[in-house]
């Protein structure tokens, strides 16, 4: 069982070239090998979860082959189980499964079909890497190749300006990111002098790592996960993203991808427990992204921008749970989230796939005509609003508790984001689906989605509904996933169900206001828009981060601009110039004495080769009797010699 | 007879044959005189066996490898001989020119 | 006695078979000469005792060399050989060159006065061969049987026809 799980990312990187070779003649356009290698993924997935949670198998587990080395170290190939590794595991094998269902109906009639599958194929397979790899190096390398399926999806329509500038955007912004990957690599490496994950956990458990460079390196790699996990200030590409199809964004940007740094952060856990400067800087750079992109989603009219900023601020939560040293809650956040993140994602690829836009203000009372995707949609907003009993509502309380425990302020901050959620996901769905249509026409030519479309939504919902009762049973989740280790600061004591309690009436209290505002008094929130028109502005604008992204270009353009003519003024006209009319001149002077004296004794040298070639050309007849003759002559007189001697 | 009888005669062939590659004319020729000149090597390595070293047979041997060899000499030559004659037209050596910068 | 007769038999049509084939005009009896000078240098291996040799000699060269070179004779050879001539311009320098290498083999044979009679009766050669050539000379052996190879692929490579 456990000895065969490193077949799974290497059988779906067979399927991703299986379906681009030959997936014109596969059933599906290739789409079935995709789904039956996502589905046995899965299920393998699910037995490993299973078997780990009945104690039926030892963890951690760690196989590999020395690949190759350098210097005195050895790189190896090999995976690396642990419960962590399991449940990250089944979310990507599920999310991947049910997206690539929902995608035969979503992509249907798409020209490029087989090439959608096959990326979809490729990007399972190099987030299944990145999570069973029992070396950084596999890691990083795996972490890039999903980088690269990121931007090849989120340009999949690439005829259209905008979805190829997001992807260049995506890429080039996650590789800012990327630029800490490397160094925080290598400072790990010359801390530990191994790049293998058991052996860096083992010897950050042992504290035998220099706090001062654990930190460092931690924070270089924080860096890399804020770039991937869309964290302040590198979110900006996570909503242009959504210019993908909507089962892309389901897949990358809401369960898996975005969760990748978030692995990362949990992965190296015990990196980070050695600094609290570190744990500090993930739990706020957290709870800021939780509320900026909270705040940014409200006056959103993009649904799927809505999602996606909900997204960000979903996992800004998950890092502050893990800098507030709360392991266990900020990965069950991540499990449960990418369940009815997924959900959301594909009901509103649903609604846009039936109304073909994404603008809101175009929709509207569209529950009558899609009663599954609403019910489902509605499910997905309790769960995501942590209204109890649904899932977000046990994840989310535990990372406010947490944060509660660690430090008041990360808790006010997280609560307010909590409302917010609550504010605009009411408002997504008031928007969508109730009220008058707002568009006639696309209204009446909107129709629910078919059985392949709904089917992933159904199963998803019942995920969304049950997962984080199921999985705090018996403490199901915290015997899976946790950290041994010791944190560098004391917690305090809080009530679990104070917490749950007041969580739960902010969220219900907020949920209630707006879809009272938007459904009854739809004049207030226009009201409220003229009159705070600054601060309006300020969201729409994300904060100017994207003016300040431009601004840091522009600045760099500049610096440019003046160097070159630096480069061009000074180095180029004084110092080369006048190195160059120098060189002329000694050039002229050793012109005359080549001319003279050198030539002059090359040309005598070749006059007189020629005359003693003119004579020794006589010897030369072209005759090879002639030449033997010569042979004969000389092995005779040779021959004379000898016996003369 | 002795030894010396026979190193005569092998000398006088090689005399003969020698003679033939320095002065003919005809390509087939000159090969038909190198073959002289194999075989007055061939009498000096039997002579010299027979009368120096009996009961050994190193020299057969050694002029079985050259008959050899001269039968593989001799098939690969008159095959040039003949690819060169069918493009130049001539099977005297002085007209093997072309190849003369 | 007859021994002797039959050597200086064998001798002279050597060399007069030699002659012949360097110096007669019309290489059609060239070649008819050298098939005797070569069977008679048969005869002069037999007079040694060397059976399997003798053999050699009649079966390649007379049979096999000789048969060759009159059929590339026969293809070839143009019957203009009494019209132009035969020998070329430097037959002097070479015949006084030859002349001396003959007269020079000659003394070197008298001064060293290999004047040495077999010292025992010839024996059969043929199994003593096979031993060697199975045995010690294993390896030489197969090289040669790789030159003939090679050379017979040579050979019709050069006389194949052009495709077109």
């Amino acid at each position: 069982m456990l000895e065969y799980v490193f077949i799974l990312p290497l059988l779906s990187f067979a399927a991703a070239g299986l379906i681009l070779a030959f997936g014109r003649w596969l059933p599906l356009k290739g789409a079935s090998a995709g789904i039956a290698v996502a589905a046995w993924g899965f299920s393998q997935a699910l037995l490993l979860f299973v078997k780990a949670i009945r104690g039926g198998i030892t963890l951690p587990y760690e196989v590999s082959i020395p690949w190759f080395s350098f210097g005195g170290s050895q790189a190896t190939l090999g995976v690396y189980v642990d419960g962590l590794t399991i449940a990250m595991l089944l979310v990507v094998t599920a999310v991947s499964l049910l997206v690539q269902i929902y995608s035969t109906g979503y992509m249907h009639g798409d020209p490029r079909f087989k090439r959608f599958y096959a990326y979809l194929s490729l990007f399972t397979a190099s987030m299944l890497g990145v999570t069973l790899t029992s070396s950084m190096m596999v890691f990083f390398m795996c972490w890039e190749l999903v980088g690269v399926c990121s931007y090849l999806l989120i340009g999949f329509w690439f005829e259209k300006q905008s979805a190829a500038y997001a992807g260049k955007k995506a890429f080039i912004t996650t590789k800012l990111g990327d630029l800490g990957f490397l160094i925080g690599l290598l400072c790990l490496f010359y801390a530990t002098g191994t790049f293998e994950i058991s052996k860096i956990l083992e010897l950050a458990h042992a504290g035998a790592i220099p706090a001062a460079v654990a930190g460092t390196a931690a924070i270089l790699l924080f860096l890399v996960a804020a770039g991937k996990s869309a964290q302040f200030p590198l979110f900006i590409w996570l909503p242009d993203a959504m210019e993908g199809p909507s089962p892309v964004s389901a897949l990358i940007h809401a369960a898996t991808m975005v969760a990748a740094g978030v692995y990362m952060v949990a992965r190296l856990y015990a990196v980070y427990a050695l600094s609290p400067a570190a744990m500090n800087v993930v739990a706020w750079t957290g709870a800021l992204t939780a509320f900026m992109a909270a705040s940014l989603a409200l006056t959103c009219f993009d649904l799927k921008r809505v999602l996606a900023f909900s997204t960000v601020s979903q996992l800004g939560y998950m890092m502050m749970a893990l800098g507030a040293g709360a392991f266990t809650a900020g990965m069950f956040h991540l499990t449960t989230h990418a369940y009815f993140k997924a959900l959301l994602f594909l009901a509103a690829g649903s609604v846009i796939h039936a109304v073909h836009t994404n603008d809101m203000r175009e929709m509207g009372g569209l529950r009558h005509k899609m009663p599954v995707t609403y019910i489902t949609f509605l499910l997905g907003t309790l769960a995501l609003t942590g209204i109890p009993p649904f899932a977000g509502f046990f994840s989310k309380d535990e990372v406010l508790a947490a944060a509660l425990a660690r430090n008041p302020y990360l808790f006010a901050v997280g609560a307010m984001a909590a409302a917010m959620t609550a504010f605009y996901m009411a408002r997504a769905l008031v928007m969508t689906f109730h009220g008058k249509p707002k568009d006639a026409q696309k209204y009446d030519h909107a129709h629910e989605s078919p059985a392949v479309m709904t089917g992933p939504l159904i199963l998803l919902a019942a995920v969304s509904v049950v997962s984080g009762w199921v999985l705090t049973r018996h403490e199901m989740f915290e015997k899976l996933v946790n950290f041994e280790g010791a944190l560098p600061f004391e917690l305090h004591h809080v009530s679990h169900g104070a917490v749950a309690v007041f969580s739960s009436i902010v969220a219900a209290l907020s949920m209630t206001v707006g879809a009272w505002l938007y459904k009854a008094r739809p004049e207030i929130p226009a009201l409220l828009r003229e009159k705070f028109s600054p601060v309006v502005e300020m969201l729409e604008k994300r904060y100017w981060l994207d003016a300040f992204f431009l601004k840091l270009v522009d600045i760099g353009d500049r610096l440019s601009a003046f160097m070159f003519s630096f480069d061009f003024n000074f180095l180029d006209q004084v110092v080369i110039d006048g190195w160059a009319w120098l060189t002329l001149k000694l050039s002229r002077l050793q012109g005359w004495l080549d001319d003279h004296v050198v030539d002059a004794a090359v040309d005598v040298t070749g006059a007189a080769t020629l005359s003693a070639g003119r004579v020794a050309r006589l010897a030369q007849t072209g005759l090879i009797q002639n030449y033997l003759l010569f042979v004969a002559i000389a092995v005779s007189i040779f021959a004379a010699i000898a016996f003369a001697g | 007879m002795t030894l010396s009888h026979y190193l005569a005669l092998s000398g006088v062939l090689f005399a003969i044959g020698l003679f033939g590659v320095l002065t003919r004319r005809n390509v087939i020729g000159i090969l038909m005189s190198i073959e002289l000149m194999l075989n007055a090597a061939n009498i000096n390595f039997v002579a010299f066996n027979r009368f120096l070293y009996p009961g050994r047979y190193e020299g057969h041997l050694t002029v079985i490898f050259i008959i050899t060899l001269a039968a593989a000499e001799v098939v690969v030559g008159l095959a040039l001989v003949m690819a060169i004659y069918k493009n130049l037209k001539s099977v005297y050596v002085e007209d093997y020119n072309i190849l003369k910068g | 006695m007859t021994e002797q007769i039959i050597f200086y038999l064998l001798a002279a049509v050597i060399t007069l078979a030699a002659l012949g084939v360097v110096l007669l005009p019309t290489l059609m009896h060239s070649a008819l000469c050298l098939g005797l000078c070569l069977a008679g240098v048969a005869g002069i291996f037999a007079s040694l005792g060397s059976d399997f040799i003798f053999a050699a000699q009649i079966l390649v060269y007379v049979g096999g060399i000789a048969v060759l070179i009159l059929f590339v004779v026969l293809l070839a050879g143009s019957a203009s050989g009494r019209i132009t001539r035969q020998i070329n311009a430097q037959w002097l320098p070479a015949l006084l060159l030859c002349g001396l290498f003959g007269w020079a083999f000659l003394k070197i044979v008298a001064h060293f006065s290999f004047g040495l009679a077999p010292q025992s009766a010839p024996e059969p050669t043929v199994r003593a061969l096979a031993g060697l050539m199975l045995g010690d000379y294993a390896v030489p052996f197969e090289l040669i049987s790789i030159v003939l190879l090679a050379s017979m692929t040579g050979a019709v490579l050069f006389g194949r026809r052009k495709a077109e």
